[in-house]
C-alpha cells in the first residue's frame, strides 16, 4: 500500500448508502463528503437513525459505500480486495463500537492481545504495550478479568484500550460514553485528549453536546444528510 | 524469515483452537468420541492383523518354502480294501526315489513315520513324540544340532538302534539325557548320539501340516521303525519303510510351482489313482495367505473409512453449530482486521485440533485393546508404524476435510451483519 502525501487522512466524497429490503430501497447515507486531516478530531452529531453509525462503518473500511469516493491514507478504499480493507482495519484503525463488542470468553488482556493476530506489523514489545494502554485507561487491576466480571464503563474502557493499542492513525469511537453516567464519561473523554494529543486523528459520534466540545470541528447528519448546525439543532429542539 | 513468521502465525492459530476448545470441554470430548472410536478401531484391526499374517507367515516359513510335503491320509478299512485292489501300498520311502528320480527340480527327499511307543526313563513332565526318519530329515528341516549328531547314512543302511533327543526332552533325563546313554523305546534300548539345541517352541497347525515342537521328540532312524513302534511288526527292520510324511525339497523356491505338477503325476502312477496321499505345498499356502490378508485388507480398510466418515460428520456437525453460535465473535474478529483466510485457518484449525486429539486418543485406547487381545484371546499382535501413522493422518484429513465447510461458511459472512447478530 502505497502512502503518498495527500495532505487529508480521510477524504470521502459523494459516500451513499443504500439497503435493499424487500421491493424497497432504504436510502441511510446520501451524497455525504467529508475530509479529515491527519491528527484532526472531528465530532459527528445527529438523531438516532440519521446513519451515523452507517458512516463510521464506512469510514473504518468495515462496509463498503454503495456508491461515492472514498480515499484513506492515500489509499483508494473503493478499489481495495477485502484482503486488503482487512489489513487497513488491523493496522491503521482503531475501532471502539457502540456496543463495547469485547469477546466474553476472554480476559482483559485477551481482549486486547487478540487483534494483534491480524496485524501485520512487527511488534516485539505487545505484551508492554498491551499492558500499557490498560495502565493507559486505568483498569491496571483487571487484567485477568472477564468482561462479564466488569462494569459498563470498564468494559468501555477496555474496547478503547484494545482499539489505541497499536496505535493507529484513524481511532473511530461510536458514542463512547453514551452507556455512561457523566462522572464516567469525563474521565473517557479524557482518554480521547491525551490520544488526540498523541497525533492520532479521531472520529466520535456522541449525543452529548459537551463532548463533541471536545473535538476540533463538529459534523451535524440528519436522515443521512449533512446538515448545518442550526438545522441540526432545530431538529434536536422537537 | 518468512517462513518462520507463517510458522509461529500457524501455531498463534492452534493455540486459539485450544483456548476455545478448552472453554467447552464436554461438548468437544463427545464431538471427537466418533472419530477415538474409529482410529481406536483400525488400529487395533491393523495390529491383530499384522499379528495374525506375521505368525502364519512364519509358521508356513517353517515348512520350507523350498518343499514340498506328500503325506499319508488315514484310510478306513474299506478304503484300505478298495485301495489295495489298486496296487497301492500306501505311503512309503519308494514313493520318495521314484519322485527324485523321475523329477528333476527335486534335490532330495526326505521320508518320517510318527510312532506310537511308550518311552521308558526317569522322564518327568514331557511325553515325547517319537518320529522314525531318514538321515537328511534335519537337513530338510533346518533342525539345528546341539551336541553330537543327527542320525547318519550308516545308522540307517545298517538299522542302527541310535536316536537323537529334542533339548526339552534330554533336560528332564537330567544325566541319563546325556550322549552315550541308553533309552528304552518299547522293548529296544536306543544309544543317544545327539542332542538338538533348543528351539522357540512355536507349536500349530498350518494348513494340514503339524508344526512339530522339535525340543519335546526322540528322531530314531526310519530303518528301525517297527523296532520303536508298539503297533508295528515286533521284529526286524525293513527295506521299505512305510511313511506318514515325505518331505520333497525342490532345488529351487522358483521351480516348487513347476515341480509341483511332475510330483502329482509319478505319485498318480504309482499309486494306481488311489488317493491315499495329500500334496501340500507351503508356497501355495503362503499365496492363499497373502490373498487373505489382502481381503482382510479391503474389508478392514472400508470399516476404517465409514468409521472415520461418521466420526467426521460428527465433528462438521459440531463445527457448524460452533460457528453460528459464534457468529458474533467472528464479526468482532473481521472488524479488528482478520481476514477470510484467517478465520478459515481459525476453525480448521480447530476441527483438525479435535480430530487430532481424538486420534490421539484412539491410539491408547487402541494399545488398550490391541493389549487386552494378545492378554486374553492369546492371539498375536503387530504394532506397526503403519498401524500408527495411517490412523493419526486420516484423523489429520478427516479434521481438515470436514472442518472446511464450516469454516468457510464462518468466513462468507458479513462483517456487519456478524457483529449486528445477537
Ligand atoms: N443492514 C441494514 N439493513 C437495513 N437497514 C439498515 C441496515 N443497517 C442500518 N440500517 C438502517 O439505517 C439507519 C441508520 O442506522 P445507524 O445505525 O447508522 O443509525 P445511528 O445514527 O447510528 O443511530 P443511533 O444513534 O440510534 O445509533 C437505521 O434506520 C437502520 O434501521
Ligand atoms: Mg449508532
Amino acid at each position: 500500500m502505497k502512502q503518498n502525501n495527500e495532505p487529508h487522512l480521510i477524504a470521502a466524497l459523494g459516500i451513499c448508502k443504500r439497503f435493499h429490503v424487500g421491493s424497497s430501497t432504504l436510502k441511510i447515507l446520501e451524497n455525504i463528503d467529508l475530509r479529515l486531516h491527519r491528527g484532526e478530531f472531528v465530532a459527528i452529531m445527529g438523531p438516532s437513525g440519521s446513519g451515523k453509525t452507517t458512516l463510521l462503518h464506512i469510514l473504518g473500511c468495515l462496509e463498503r459505500p454503495s456508491s461515492g469516493s472514498y480515499r484513506l491514507n492515500g489509499v483508494d478504499i473503493i478499489a481495495a480486495s477485502d484482503d486488503d480493507l482487512s489489513h487497513i482495519r488491523a493496522n491503521k484503525i482503531g475501532f471502539i463500537f457502540q456496543t463495547f463488542n469485547l469477546l466474553p470468553g476472554l480476559t482483559v488482556y485477551e481482549n486486547i492481545e487478540a487483534p494483534f493476530l491480524y496485524r501485520s506489523c512487527e511488534h516485539l514489545q505487545i505484551k508492554e504495550k498491551i499492558m500499557d494502554s490498560i495502565a493507559q485507561v486505568g483498569l491496571g487491576e483487571r487484567v485477568k478479568h472477564k468482561p462479564s466480571e466488569l462494569s459498563g464503563g470498564e468494559m468501555q474502557r477496555v474496547a478503547i484500550a484494545r482499539a489505541i493499542c497499536a496505535d493507529p492513525l484513524l481511532v473511530l469511537a461510536d458514542e463512547p460514553t453514551g452507556n455512561l453516567d457523566s462522572g464516567t464519561g469525563l474521565e473517557i473523554l479524557k482518554i480521547f485528549k491525551k490520544l488526540h494529543a498523541g497525533g492520532a486523528a479521531i472520529v466520535m459520534v456522541t449525543h452529548d453536546r459537551n463532548v463533541a466540545s471536545v473535538a476540533d470541528r463538529i459534523i451535524y447528519l440528519k436522515d443521512g444528510r449533512r446538515v448545518d448546525e442550526a438545522s441540526a439543532s432545530k431538529q434536536q429542539a422537537v | 524469515m518468512k517462513h518462520l513468521r507463517v510458522n509461529s502465525r500457524l501455531f498463534k492459530f492452534v493455540q486459539l483452537a485450544v483456548k476455545s476448545l478448552l472453554q467447552h470441554k464436554l461438548r468437544a470430548a463427545l464431538s471427537i468420541l466418533g472419530v477415538v472410536c474409529g482410529v481406536a478401531a483400525v488400529f487395533s484391526m491393523l495390529s491383530v492383523g499384522e499379528g495374525a499374517k506375521r505368525e502364519s507367515l512364519a509358521q508356513i516359513e517353517r515348512l520350507g518354502t523350498r518343499n514340498i510335503y506328500v503325506k499319508a491320509v488315514p484310510l478306513t478299512e474299506m478304503q484300505q480294501a478298495k485301495f489295495r485292489a489298486n496296487l497301492s501300498r500306501g505311503l512309503s520311502l519308494t514313493d520318495a526315489h521314484r519322485i527324485q528320480k523321475g523329477c528333476p527340480d527335486v534335490q532330495d527327499a526326505a521320508g518320517l513315520r510318527e510312532l506310537k511307543a511308550s518311552v521308558f526313563s526317569t522322564m518327568k513332565e514331557v511325553t515325547p513324540l517319537i518320529a522314525a526318519c531318514t538321515p537328511n530329515y534335519a537337513t530338510l528341516m533346518k533342525i539345528p544340532i546341539g551336541s553330537g549328531r543327527f542320525i547318519s547314512d550308516p545308522d540307517m543302511q545298517e538299522s542302527k538302534l541310535v536316536c537323537v533327543i529334542g533339548h526339552g526332552v534330554a533336560g528332564s533325563m537330567g544325566a541319563l539325557g546325556r550322549i552315550g546313554n541308553y533309552l528304552r523305546i518299547e522293548d529296544s534300548l536306543f544309544k543317544i548320539v545327539g542332542v538338538l539345541q533348543r528351539l522357540e517352541s512355536k507349536v500349530g497347525k498350518s494348513g494340514a501340516i503339524r508344526l512339530r515342537n522339535y525340543n519335546d521328540m526322540i528322531f530314531v532312524p526310519l530303518a528301525v521303525a517297527n523296532l520303536a513302534s508298539s503297533t508295528g511288526t515286533p521284529y526286524g527292520a525293513l527295506a521299505d519303510p512305510e511313511v506318514t510324511e515325505l518331505i520333497i525339497a525342490v532345488n529351487d523356491e522358483k521351480q516348487v510351482l513347476r515341480a509341483v505338477p511332475a510330483v502329482k503325476r509319478i505319485m498318480e502312477i504309482a499309486h494306481g489313482g488311489a488317493e491315499d496321499y495329500q500334496i501340500i505345498v507351503p508356497q501355495e499356502l503362503l499365496n492363499q495367505s497373502k490373498k487373505i490378508q489382502r481381503t482382510f485388507n479391503v474389508v478392514l480398510g472400508s470399516i476404517a473409512f465409514i468409521s472415520l466418515i461418521v466420526g467426521g460428520i460428527g465433528i462438521m456437525n459440531i463445527m457448524l453449530a460452533t460457528v453460528s453460535e459464534r457468529t458474533k465473535e467472528i464479526g468482532i474478529r473481521r472488524a479488528f482486521g482478520a481476514t477470510c483466510t484467517d478465520i478459515i485457518l481459525q476453525f480448521l484449525a480447530e476441527s483438525t485440533l479435535l480430530t487430532f486429539t481424538g486420534g490421539i486418543i484412539g491410539i491408547l485406547i487402541g494399545f488398550g485393546g490391541v493389549w487386552l487381545i494378545s492378554a486374553i484371546a492369546k492371539w498375536n499382535t503387530t504394532v506397526t508404524m503403519l498401524a500408527l501413522v495411517v490412523p493419526l493422518l486420516t484423523s489429520i484429513v478427516v479434521g481438515l476435510f470436514f472442518g472446511l465447510y464450516p469454516a468457510y461458511t464462518a468466513a462468507k459472512m458479513d462483517p456487519i451483519a456478524a457483529l449486528r447478530s445477537e
